[in-house]
């Protein structure tokens, strides 16, 4: 402890420690200046830069999507509507640990390993960082409820409502109005740029039937909003917004309540109905059956029920069968029949004594009359053309194809659509085959034989024709060769529809026109010619139509078709749930226009129906038609055919009388 | 014991009322400290009402903190410096006992186990009490030693700085052991160590870094390092604390985006927004002329601080004032220069600003000290 005791020199000391204070104080403001310096840096020569960042931070440009166009039937029911959902939501950005996240999320509600696999896939998609992105569609109350106790120990997890469509008349309307769904990778690829900007807030896209056609129209302009958010991505504030511009509303031609009577009318068979309003084209009516429900794809359809409905090879609910192609049988004879009188092979008096089979020139073989198949033998005897048509006489036939030839039948019923696609708005209709020489060398490399002409007479064979063109072709020859393409849109928007068409369809014109009357007549007693003491000699559709609705207030015009299955395959052949013989019967057709043969009132109707493996034509298919025509000519048009009668009656005796005086 | 000069002042209460001034030594108050401190306080509460989105209760439990610090330092002040030396030995034992009991019976927060709640005592950080009773030990030991100081007497304060240190570092509590370190440091450094020790000790410290950080140095602190050098390393992990409270900083330009409007704070871009980032919050309200109003401030409290130690009249006053000043300084300027990116992360708040309990008390207790120093006579007491 020497140190203590030693002499000090105070002032000494006070120096030195005033020194060593006044340097302390120059280094402290030394790095006051230093500090300053950086500040100076900071706020002065980087405040642009910063004040960007700063803004970057908290200002985000968020898309207002549009309000989709809703779809309604020509009476103005909806067919296609919005409805609010809620949506269970994630920001990836905010969520600590996605996996303990996603099983506490199925602890509390039910989330599939198909939801997760979903959104696992969604995750993957190009995305804004800090979006949303949905984990399940559709919460229910008690699921709310649920997140939002738990919502302290959910980050970045949320609930968010939405639109979505509904379809109000769902499997009825599954093919022809179609679905939207989420948007998919593809489809983001294949818009332009300027579109896919437009799809910025948009999940779901048009995939099938007219959602998929009107999209442009029925999505609208999207819209964008600056928010400011904080640090967490909450929306604090609204800063700017431009209101996005709705979808367009469509009206259809469709009518709900023919729909609906359509798929009622077909019952507990599988099968198509197309009806169409022959004066404008519209289609009223266009069902599948059986059909699913749309409503499943528009939140991401489940991969339990997306098979279900793929592996199901009989019912093939999938499938569009009213513009899918089938061969269409007898349905084809009236317009044969037209062909023959425009290029002048039969005339009103032409007939033939049908021995009940043809045969070519130098063949033995016999084209056997399947009409007759189960009937007593023999032939149709005496028979013209109004009786071929209306006793569907096959013989006939044989010989008038035969004699026209491939080219001519080709060429003449080419103008009904046979081969081809009318419609102005059903892009994805088959176009089914129209047989000539081109398209058989060209698809099977073989030439053109006069059996084969003999085959197409009678459509079978080669042709084939979907429900869709049935209906078409049928509604051209309702209105005497006018021409008329099937649409769907009547109006957008409530302004009436024009579609500019690039193709328009000459109609067609025969050397006279007395030839539309003669096969409407004869088509009318397909339907309305009774049974009498004259062997063969009804209409085939009598018993199952006119016979059994006597009361019937108008006449219809009809023809019937037997088509044979072609091929079934193995995998149906294999399934034990199902008789096979059912899947082998013949598949019955039928097409109609009404009423007919009326002096007031123009056919108001035209309707195609295939009954899948329906056996009979004129008995199972013949009636459904008359109650779909039933249904929109007297429920819906309310058509009082007494009326129009009188005033028919009336008219006829104001001529008569004119007749009379004039004669005097 | 208490204020030994009490009687002879009050009974010449009228002389001194002629010499105004003289009211405060009676108080024991420095006045332009007092202003200093309370115009820090004010402008500190201001700014937290904002930064802590008008949270009142906050701000109303920081006031009772403030208010408590001012009772202190009024408390401290009223004791002369002298009593403080004489004690400094004792203190010093007692704060190496807390410490080592916080070792075994105290309270882990925030990941430092520096808490310790005794029996009839409020919860409070042995460590904190350390902050000036290690500069008050040395500066008792270095006062009574020629000075410049000897080698040996540089190692026996070495010890004496070493040993709280060390404990506190124990404690995981590295930013109060750098603290307690630098005012030791600082006392010896104005005791007049020679100048070729002071470099010496400074080439071996930076020689021992890369040691240090390869193979002493703590993940995290690793991490702040590197991010110092490059924010951009990883962005929103540890470079983001920095690189949000630049860009709060930077937004607020030389006029601010004014009160209550710092849209980096108020949408919680800058973590820590009401304690050691506090400074981005002004930044970014207030602007740059806002800072320099602050660090005008500081200056105008430091400046008040060496004064007093420069008008001290014996060296331990010196050496306790200057030691006390300089280490508020440090706080001041490494939370500073940590926010605006100048040094890399260290957790210290921004003293009377920052929302704080201890460490608040611990200033006020420094401050009592300073008007201690300035307004006893030394030679009453002994």
């Amino acid at each position: 402890m020497s140190g203590k005791w030693q002499l000090k020199d105070h002032e000494a000391e006070r120096q030195l420690f005033l020194r060593r204070l006044t340097i302390a104080a120059a280094i402290v403001m030394l790095l006051f200046a230093a500090l300053i310096a950086k500040l100076v840096n900071l706020q002065i020569y980087q405040y642009e830069y910063l004040s960007a960042r700063s803004d970057g931070n908290r200002l985000h440009s968020q898309y207002a999507p549009p309000a989709r166009g809703l779809i309604f039937d020509s009476e103005g029911a909806l067919l296609a509507d919005n409805q609010p959902i809620f949506n269970l939501t994630v920001i990836r950005e905010q969520v600590q640990d996605m996996d303990a996240t996603l099983e506490f999320l199925a602890s509390l509600i039910s989330l599939t390993d198909d939801d997760v696999e979903q959104f696992r896939n969604r995750l993957q998609r190009n995305r804004v960082p800090f979006s949303s992105v949905t984990l399940r569609y559709v919460l229910t109350d008690e699921e709310k409820s649920k997140i939002a106790v738990n919502s302290h120990l959910l980050a970045g997890i949320a609930i968010e409502p939405q639109f979505v469509r509904s379809y109000p008349l769902g499997a009825l309307t599954a093919h022809s109005i179609g679905y939207v769904s989420e948007v998919n990778r593809r489809e983001l690829d294949s818009l332009s740029e300027e579109q896919r900007e437009n799809y910025g807030g948009t999940n779901h896209i048009g995939k099938t039937g007219v959602e998929r056609t009107y999209e442009q129209l029925l999505h609208g302009t999207v819209g964008y909003e600056i928010v400011e958010k904080n640090n967490r991505g909450q929306v604090m504030r609204r800063l700017d917004r431009t209101d996005p511009v709705a979808g367009k509303n469509l009206s259809l031609h469709m009518n709900a309540r023919l729909q609906i009577a359509a798929e009622q009318a077909l019952g507990e068979f599988r099968g198509a109905i197309v009806a169409i309003d022959p004066a404008t084209g519209g289609i009223l009516a266009m069902v599948s059956k059986p059909g699913f429900d749309p409503n499943l794809f528009v939140t991401g359809i489940s991969s339990k029920d997306y098979s279900e409905l793929v592996n199901d090879v009989v019912n093939t609910p999938l499938f569009d069968r009213s513009i899918n192609p089938y061969p269409p049988g007898s349905t084809v004879k009236p317009f044969i029949g037209m062909a023959g009188l425009q290029h002048e092979l039969v005339d009103y008096e032409f007939a033939i004594q049908d021995p009940g089979y043809f045969r070519l020139p130098g063949v033995s073989y016999r084209w056997g009359d399947y009409t007759l198949r189960t009937a007593i033998g023999g032939g149709h005897g005496h028979t013209d053309l109004k009786k071929a048509i209306y006793q569907s006489c096959d013989t006939f036939f044989y010989d008038l194809g035969h004699r026209m030839g491939i080219d001519t039948m080709h060429g003449f019923l080419s103008q009904f659509g046979f081969g081809d696609n009318f419609t102005l708005d059903i892009s994805y209709a088959r176009t089914g085959v129209l047989p000539s020489r081109d398209w058989k060398m060209e698809s099977r490399g073989e030439p053109w034989y006069p059996g084969d002409t003999v085959n197409s007479s009678i459509g079978q064979g080669y042709m084939w024709a979907t429900p869709l063109q049935l209906a078409t072709a049928t509604a051209i020859m309702a209105n005497k060769g006018q021409v008329v393409q099937p649409r769907m849109l009547k109006a957008v928007d409530g302004v009436p529809f024009e579609p500019v068409t690039d193709n328009p369809r000459q109609d067609i014109s025969v050397s006279d026109p007395d030839y539309w009357r003669y096969i409407h007549e004869s088509m009318t007693m397909v339907v309305h010619r009774p049974y009498s003491d004259v062997f063969r000699d009804y209409g085939t559709a009598f018993e199952a139509i006119a016979m059994a609705d006597r009361e019937m207030p108008y006449k219809m015009a009809g023809k019937s078709g037997t088509a044979q299955v072609v091929g079934i395959s193995q995998e149906i052949l294999s399934s034990e749930d199902i008789e096979v013989s059912d899947l082998n019967k013949d598949h019955g057709l039928f097409v109609s226009f009404a009423p007919s043969m009326h002096s007031q009132i123009d056919p108001q109707i035209a309707v195609a129906v295939f009954v899948e493996n329906g056996e009979h034509g004129s008995s199972v298919a013949g009636p459904i038609a008359k109650a779909v025509i039933d249904t929109y000519l007297l429920d819906i048009l309310e058509l009082d055919f007494a009326e129009l009668d009188r005033q028919a009656e009336a008219e006829l005796l104001a001529a008569d009388r004119m007749v009379a005086q004039s004669n005097d | 014991m208490i204020n030994q000069d009490f009687g002879r002042q009050t009974t010449s209460f009228h002389a001194l009322k002629r010499h105004g001034a003289k009211i405060w030594r009676v108080l024991h108050t420095d006045p332009p400290l007092l202003v200093g401190i309370l115009l820090l306080c004010g402008f500190g509460l201001f700014v937290l009402y904002s930064a802590s989105d008008g949270d009142e209760v906050m701000v109303r439990r920081q006031t009772m903190m403030m208010v408590v610090g001012l009772v202190v330092m009024f408390l401290v002040a009223q004791f002369n410096v002298h009593f403080y030396r004489r004690w400094a030995p004792s203190m010093y034992a007692a704060g190496l006992g807390l410490l080592v009991l916080v070792l075994l019976v105290g309270e882990v927060v925030n990941g430092a186990k520096s808490w310790i709640d005794l029996p009839g005592l409020p919860r409070f950080q042995p460590s904190e009490i350390m902050k000036f009773v290690v500069p008050m030990l040395l500066a008792w030991y270095l006062a009574s030693r020629p000075l410049p100081p000897r080698f040996k007497h540089l190692f026996w304060s070495a010890l004496m700085i070493a040993l709280p240190v060390g404990l506190i570092v124990l404690q995981n509590d590295t930013g109060t052991a750098i603290m307690v370190f630098m005012s030791g440091v600082f006392v010896i450094l104005l005791a007049g160590i020679r100048w070729r020790i002071v470099i010496t000790g400074l080439i071996a410290g930076l020689l021992a870094s890369p040691a240090w950080f390869v193979f002493l140095a703590q993940a995290h602190q690793k991490n702040r390092i590197l991010t110092f050098f490059d924010p951009s390393r990883d962005p929103t992990g540890a470079g983001y604390n920095i690189i949000q409270s630049q860009i709060a900083i930077g937004s607020g330009g030389v006029y601010g985006k004014g009160y209550g409007n710092g849209a980096q704070s108020h949408l919680d871009f800058i973590p820590e927004s009401n304690t050691d980032f506090i400074l981005a919050v002004l930044a970014e309200e207030f602007g740059l002329l806002g800072v320099l109003l602050l660090v005008c401030l500081y200056l105008f409290v430091l400046v008040r601080g060496f004064y007093i130690a420069y008008a001290a009249k014996d060296m331990f006053s010196r050496l306790l004032a200057g030691s006390i000043t300089l280490t508020f300084f440090l706080y001041v300027f490494m939370n500073m220069a940590m926010v605006s990116g100048l040094v890399p992360v260290i957790g210290l708040p921004l003293p009377l600003i920052s929302r704080g309990g201890t460490s608040v008390v611990t200033l006020f207790v420094g401050f009592g000290l300073l008007m201690s120093i300035q307004t006893h006579d030394r030679k009453r007491y002994s």
